[in-house]
């Protein structure tokens, strides 16, 4: 049996355990999005990261330990460089949760959140399913283009969303709701004019207004 | 056949490949040893002579290797063999490697009996029969470049220099490329009769545990970047208790500008084997494999060869020189990938699957090869150690630093007069090798920055050209010495340009592994666009360095953990230029497309109209005054104009700052 | 107007046997059989990859993944004379990136596409070939599997080639 102190904590694994296995067997919780227990070690997503004490950065996954050993799990570094990668990862991610099976239990929203990645909107926390969604009833939700982590009664009731924790700034899912509003049949006017409830000081409501101006300047 | 070196003097030598003498490399070049016969040396003494001269008296060497071949070596070579059989002149003709001065090519080089030998450079296929005619009959080398001796007997020796006062030669440190350009690299003979294989032949007289400790005296790292110390990595791999073994040379060059292992291989293949023998023979392996580069089938196709030539005559396969070991090797050819180049990847491409390296430890030394014990070692490292095990580790720790012993070749390449591969002991500045050796920046520019290793290295800005080439040096500078291939940069390059070429190279290298580098360097990579096309912003520069930085260090292997060094390095030494493409929309270097114009200056112009008939777009047209102009609009900005141009009348000029461009895509 | 099958006649075992010949059976022989296959049908086609898992024995996911990892093999036919121009570093600062827009200009190719329309000439960049001090070079893979290396190439020199292959095609097939 070997030691390993995860940050100050100590706990004694075979050898030959993962860090990941170790943290919990400790109760430390490391994000990890790629690793699946017999089916994938190849530590591509790079996400649980532990710095060494010789201060090189090892996948938790895939890095065994054969002595004792002491690892930093969590640091203001390490937070900085899981935060980054993940927002890579989210780039080449399409978002649209609103139409999205795993909505309620996505491990991507999840850690968009431990992380303080910005992105994802509230229809990411919305417990009706996609075929329930309010807008399809011709109820108008701001959910598409606010963003997500509020976790306020509101959402997790199934009630409209008003747009109060803010707008999302990424290009992309902004111009995809909207389509979708217009799908849906909403005049894109109505829902700015919501919007501007609580957005009329927020500067990114103008970018907003910019790429809303654009999907309805496609369309014609 | 005729008889050569390595067969049998006479009925009393006892050496066969079922009973092979363990003395056998000493006897063929000075002897026989097992018994003493005036004839039997005479006969050897004789052949060698041979070796130099030909057996007529009169040698020509062409050397065919790719820089050669790409500057129409083949040509010359068919000129000679024309000519030489046309008139039936009595020259033996045969091949050599190549010096590794790229600037003299295509050279060839004339030797006979009682003449100096003289190398003519930058040779036509027109120029042989004068050349031929000028040296075998007239006896005059007064049109050579260079005369290896001097005899004193042809005419005009005196206007030629001797090889060993030429500065680009005895500025050198010649090593372990002490064969290139001088042997046969396809005769086994001509490498054992300048002295190889003498360290497998000693090697094998001691225990492996000596091989090693040898080679930990003489300090040598490995020269495929890293720097890893090769006996420590030999040892760890021989006290691993699983069996098989293997052994790799890592022969899969890939970074752009370096070449140096594709000279050897092609110049001096023995002594990589003789190198991999040895240390297959130090771990107790008895399988080995190179690997060699797709784009470089020559190199492939003379370590075929070599290894073939040394199979037959027993110094690979079953029982080496009578010493009980055995040992083989296999020759395997990429297909292209220079992911390939790092260690775990390039053993999944030997294994026949994708070259996706994996996470490290277990090391190779620990779990290589299907999952046994293998050590990978760079080519120049083995022939290092060939060299080592010949000369003796005292020798080669003669020279270097305190950290890092002995010689590493370079390839200077860029805008410099001379590029070349030129070897030198580590821990000389690159100032010598590049101004010293390579000549300097070509006629009408200046150096301003060097890029050392590759696309994982940096940019060091000509202040720092003092540094010197070591590893721990180079690493805290922001490059890394990698194999070794230098690129001069000169002040017609614009660095942000010169970034996003390295970035272009890695993300399509990227293997798509992990995310970091598949999806990183690909961000990067549109920023740095962005910018070249004179829309990018403050905040830009802000997301490239922490981008930048996340790559680095969280990437799975090498190659993305080195990628953002380009971009790294150039923010470091080089913000002045990224600013002017931000702030003021110009491209200081006059390179980025987006950001210049081209006009013909029509004081300049002599109307010949070659810009016109080679403009793609039409853009070119002729005025009234029968010179010709460029149609802005149209013009694309390829610069085919600018290359054709007879006179330089072409120009570029900065566009300045753009116009409303409108939002950008993201 | 009679119509003729388009897939290609089954190849016999014999045609097999003679395009690994002298290979061993085994999982890491896969890139080298890839290479041949891409040897005898100028690129690999579906049977052609088959043809070398089945012989060395992997699953065809596997010789799939191998085929479209490495950049020398190409899954699309590609041209008779195949132009790989150098975008190594020394080849880039000298301008090799111009020679490729003049190629692709002269070749008469769209940006993304490879081939020609006639099959007789594709363009494609490629990795250092190690003739640095040459730079910038193209390489010019011919038929018969040789290839020509120019050295220090510029537009000149690349229209030369160009015209002297089209030339010789010309020639050959009257």
């Amino acid at each position: 049996m070997v030691n390993v102190k995860l940050d100050g904590v100590e706990v004694e694994v075979e050898p030959g355990t993962t860090v990941l296995e170790a943290a919990k067997k400790a109760g430390i919780e490391i994000p990890h999005l790629c690793t699946l227990k017999d089916l994938y070690n190849g530590a591509s997503c790079r996400l649980c990261l532990v710095k060494t004490t010789r201060g090189k950065l090892v996948p938790a996954c895939a890095y065994q330990v054969y002595r004792d050993e002491e690892f930093t799990v969590n640091s203001l570094e390490l937070k900085r460089i899981r935060k980054v990668n993940f927002e890579l990862l989210l780039s080449f991610h399409k978002i649209e949760c609103w139409k999205c099976e795993r909505k309620g239990d996505c491990l991507l929203a999840s850690l968009s959140q431990e992380l303080g990645v910005e992105g994802i909107p509230v229809c990411s926390q919305c417990p009706l399913p996609p075929e329930e969604c309010l807008l399809t009833k011709g109820i108008l939700c701001l959910g598409m283009i606010t963003s997500s982590g509020c976790d306020a009664e509101c959402i997790t009731s199934g009630g409209q969303c008003w747009g109060c924790r803010g707008p999302i700034t990424r290009r992309d899912v902004l111009e995809r709701a909207f389509k979708r509003y217009e799908e849906l049949g909403f005049n894109i006017d109505d829902v700015l004019f919501r919007a501007e409830i609580f957005w009329n000081s927020v500067p990114a409501f103008e970018k907003l207004k910019k790429v809303a101006a654009e999907v309805r300047g496609g369309k014609k | 056949m005729s008889w050569t070196l390595l067969d049998k003097c006479c009925e009393k030598c006892t050496h066969s490949l079922d009973n092979p003498c363990p003395d056998y490399i000493e006897c063929r070049v000075n002897g026989p040893l097992c018994h003493s016969d005036k004839k039997c040396k005479e006969l050897r003494k004789k052949r060698l002579e041979e070796i130099q001269y030909g057996a007529v008296g009169a040698k020509i060497k062409i050397p065919l290797s790719s820089c050669t071949l790409a500057s129409g070596a083949e040509n010359i070579y068919e000129a000679v063999k024309d000519y030489v059989e046309k008139n039936g002149l009595k020259i033996s003709i045969s091949i050599s490697g190549c010096f590794g001065l790229d600037f003299l090519d295509p050279w060839i080089e004339f030797t006979s009996k009682g003449m100096p030998t003289a190398i003519y450079a930058n040779v036509k296929p027109k120029d042989i029969p004068r050349l031929i005619k000028e040296y075998f009959e007239e006896h005059d080398v007064s049109s050579a470049y260079v005369l290896k001796n001097k005899t004193g007997k042809a005419k005009g020796e005196d206007k030629v220099p001797l090889l060993d006062e030429l500065d680009v030669w005895k500025k050198q440190y010649r090593w372990v490329s002490r064969n290139c350009g001088i042997v046969n690299p396809e005769s086994l003979e001509e490498y054992i009769a300048t002295g190889g294989y003498r360290g497998l032949s000693r090697s094998l007289k001691m225990s492996p545990e000596q091989v090693i400790d040898e080679i930990l005296k003489s300090g040598l790292r490995g020269r495929g970047g890293a720097g890893f110390p090769t006996g420590i990595k030999w040892r760890i791999t021989r006290e691993q208790k699983v069996t098989p073994k293997y052994v790799v040379a890592n022969a899969d060059e890939g970074d752009p500008g370096a070449f140096m292992n594709r000279l050897l291989a092609e110049s001096d293949p023995f002594r990589i084997i003789e190198g991999l023998t040895i240390a297959g023979y130090a771990i107790g392996a008895n399988q080995g494999y190179i690997f060699v580069r797709a784009e470089k089938p020559l190199m492939a196709s003379r370590l075929q060869k070599a290894v073939e030539e040394a199979r037959k005559y027993g110094l690979l396969g079953k029982n080496i020189l009578g010493s009980g070991f055995d040992f083989d090797i296999e020759v395997i050819l990429s297909a292209g990938a220079f992911v390939c180049g790092e260690e775990t990847a390039l053993l999944a491409a030997i294994e026949g699957r994708r070259a996706w390296p994996r996470q490290r430890p277990p090391y190779p030394a620990q779990k290589g090869l299907w999952g046994k014990p293998t050590a990978i070692n760079n080519v120049e490292t083995l022939a290092h150690v060939a060299t080592i095990m010949a000369e003796g580790a005292e020798a080669f720790a003669s020279v270097g630093t305190e950290k890092t012993k002995g010689t590493k070749m370079f390839c200077v390449t860029g805008s410099v007069k001379r590029p070349g591969v030129y070897e030198v002991p580590v821990g000389t500045s690159i100032r010598y090798l590049v101004e010293e050796l390579a000549g300097g920046a070509v006629e009408g520019s200046a150096i301003k920055a060097v890029q050392i290793g590759g696309p994982s290295g940096g940019c060091i800005p000509a202040s720092k050209l003092d540094l010197p080439l070591d590893y721990e040096t180079l690493q805290s500078a922001g490059a890394i010495m990698g194999s070794g291939g230098i690129v001069v940069i000169n002040d017609k390059n614009c660095m942000v340009d010169v970034a996003k070429f390295f970035l272009t190279f890695t993300s399509a290298e990227s293997c798509g592994k992990c995310f970091p580098c598949r999806v990183g360097l690909k961000i990067l990579w549109d920023i740095l666009d962005k910018i070249t096309r004179g829309q990018g912003t403050e905040e830009d520069l802000v997301v490239l360095r922490h981008v930048a930085n996340t790559v680095k260090y969280a990437s799975l292997c090498a190659l993305g953990g080195t990628a953002p060094n380009p971009v790294l390095s150039t923010l470091r030494y080089f913000m002045d230029e990224y600013e002017a493409h931000i702030k003021d929309k110009t491209c200081p270097a006059k390179v980025c497309k987006a950001l210049i114009t081209y006009t013909i200056n029509e004081d300049k112009c002599i109307a010949c109209g070659q810009c016109a008939a080679n403009c793609p777009v039409n853009a070119i047209s002729k005025q009234e005054s029968g010179k010709y102009s460029i149609d802005v609009d149209k013009c694309i900005r390829c610069g085919t104009c600018y290359v054709v141009c007879p006179v330089g009348a072409v120009e570029k000029h900065s566009r300045g700052r753009r116009r409303s461009g409108g939002e950008m895509k993201w | 107007m009679s119509i003729k099958p388009r897939s290609k006649e089954p190849k016999t075992p014999l045609e097999e046997n003679n395009m690994f010949r002298g290979l061993k059976r085994a999982p890491h022989n896969l890139i080298e059989a890839l290479r041949r296959v891409q040897a005898r049908y100028g690129y690999l086609p579906p049977e052609g990859i088959k043809q070398a898992a089945e012989y060395v024995g992997v699953p065809f996911s596997q010789a799939y993944s191998v085929a479209t990892f490495y950049h020398q093999y190409s899954l699309e036919p590609v041209g008779k004379y195949r132009i790989l121009v150098c975008m190594g570093t020394a080849c880039h600062l000298r301008g090799n990136d111009l020679n490729f827009e003049f190629l692709r200009m002269l070749l008469g190719l769209k940006e993304g596409q490879k081939t020609t329309k006639d099959g007789l000439f594709s363009l494609e960049v490629a990795r250092c070939f190690g003739c640095c001090g040459l730079a910038p070079v193209v390489v010019i893979e011919k038929p018969d599997g040789t290839r020509q290396i120019i050295g220090n190439a510029n537009a000149r020199v690349l229209r030369a080639a160009i015209i002297k292959y089209r030339r010789q095609e010309a020639g050959g097939n009257e």
